[in-house]
């Protein structure tokens, strides 16, 4: 037998019999939605249990690394569900034995999941990460902080005399001007999105230039409106602040239902 | 640095009782580093806003994401070894969900 032939045999003896889970909707007829499954587009279609069906592509059983290109094909599942759907995301990497599993997780889930759905229904989800140009900031508060600009003039007027400690208390009073910048547009913006979203939640920031990493849940029919918001707001602040805006998301940081799910061994 | 001010500052424990005492105690400080991967994720989550605003390349994003799964599996491997949870993997629902 060739090196080839072997590798072929092994390659037919990995069974292909786990399903990978994407998430939750509710409909009660088998559908398809293309080859675009995570592992080289495997195909997507449901697996239903009354009028709950779970979206999923066949897999081996393997654990996922959560890799660009994976994390990409599990949203973009997702976002195409979601052009048709109320959508409840399953975490990254959920894989599970067979469609039977499957149907236990429906069945032993559903009231959980069919409330969930009732509440989402609707309901899509955007990121709004804000990051600021901290030269660009520190410069604002220069020109318009009195007792900053005041203490700046005299140490550079006597730039031979000034001394360690009207440095140190510069350093201090922009620090702390700063940080109260920062706290002053995170509640101005999020005032601003207020009324144009149904709920929001701050999640921890990324490295020292962000000041804002939030998630806001949107009606459907406030899309457009939101959109415009964060346009408005983001010209309002383009002298300062960079804003990274994203979505529409599946609800993601808004379902929280825990699974009582177990290590298939 | 709070492991080595515990041991120099315990002069009272005798040479048995204390050996078997910082065994411990580096047992479970190795064993919460091996096990965390919330740094780990922050990295990854650090360098995919790299990517985002433009500062590092395809390739650099490539070779950098390597080295953090890299570094995930050998966390998720010795999750494993100590019988602890780990995400990712098949699964199935929990049976006796109402057993406190």
């Amino acid at each position: 037998m060739s090196p080839a032939d072997s590798a072929a045999l092994a390659a037919e003896a990995t069974p292909v019999e786990g399903k990978y889970v994407y998430c939750i909707i509710r409909n009660d007829r088998s559908r398809e939605f293309g080859e675009i499954g995570i592992g080289s587009g495997a195909r997507v279609y449901t697996v239903s249990h009354n009028d709950l069906a779970a979206v999923v592509s066949d897999t081996p059983i393997v654990i996922y690394d959560p890799t660009r290109e994976n994390v990409l094909a599990h949203e973009f599942v997702n976002e195409t569900v979601m052009r048709e759907f109320t959508l409840i995301p399953m975490s990254f990497g959920t894989v599970f034995r067979s469609e039977k599993d499957v149907l236990a997780l429906l069945k032993s889930t559903y009231q959980a999941f069919t409330d969930v759905l009732d509440k989402m229904q609707d309901k899509i989800e955007f990121g709004l990460k804000i990051l600021w140009d901290r030269d660009k900031v520190v410069a604002a508060i220069e020109r318009d902080n009195d007792e900053i600009r005041r203490l700046k003039d005299e140490i550079t007027r006597n730039a031979a005399s000034s001394t360690y400690f009207a440095r140190m208390q510069l350093g201090r009073l922009v620090e702390a001007a700063m940080e109260e910048a920062s706290n002053r547009y995170v509640t101005d913006i999020h005032e601003q999105l207020k009324d144009v979203s149904a709920a929001s939640r701050s999640n921890k920031v990324i490295g020292d230039r962000m000041i804002l990493n939030a998630a806001f849940l949107v009606d459907r029919k406030d899309e457009r409106s939101f959109d415009e918001r964060v346009k408005a707001i983001s010209l309002q602040y383009e002298d300062l602040l960079t804003f990274k805006y994203t979505g529409p998301w599946p609800p993601y940081n808004f379902v929280n239902i825990k699974l009582k799910l177990e290590k298939a061994t | 640095m709070g492991l080595l001010t515990n041991i120099l500052l315990s002069p009272f424990l005798g040479p048995i009782w204390g050996t078997k005492w910082t065994l411990d105690k580096v047992d479970r400080v190795v064993r919460e580093e091996l096990t965390d991967d919330t740094p780990i994720k922050e990295d990854l989550m650090a360098l995919q806003l790299q990517l985002e605003m433009g500062e590092i390349d395809d390739d650099e994003y490539t070779r950098r994401e390597a080295e953090i799964m890299q570094r995930l599996r050998e966390v998720r491997e010795w999750r494993e070894k100590f019988g602890m949870s780990t995400s990712g993997g098949p699964v199935r629902v929990a049976e006796g969900d109402e057993s406190p």
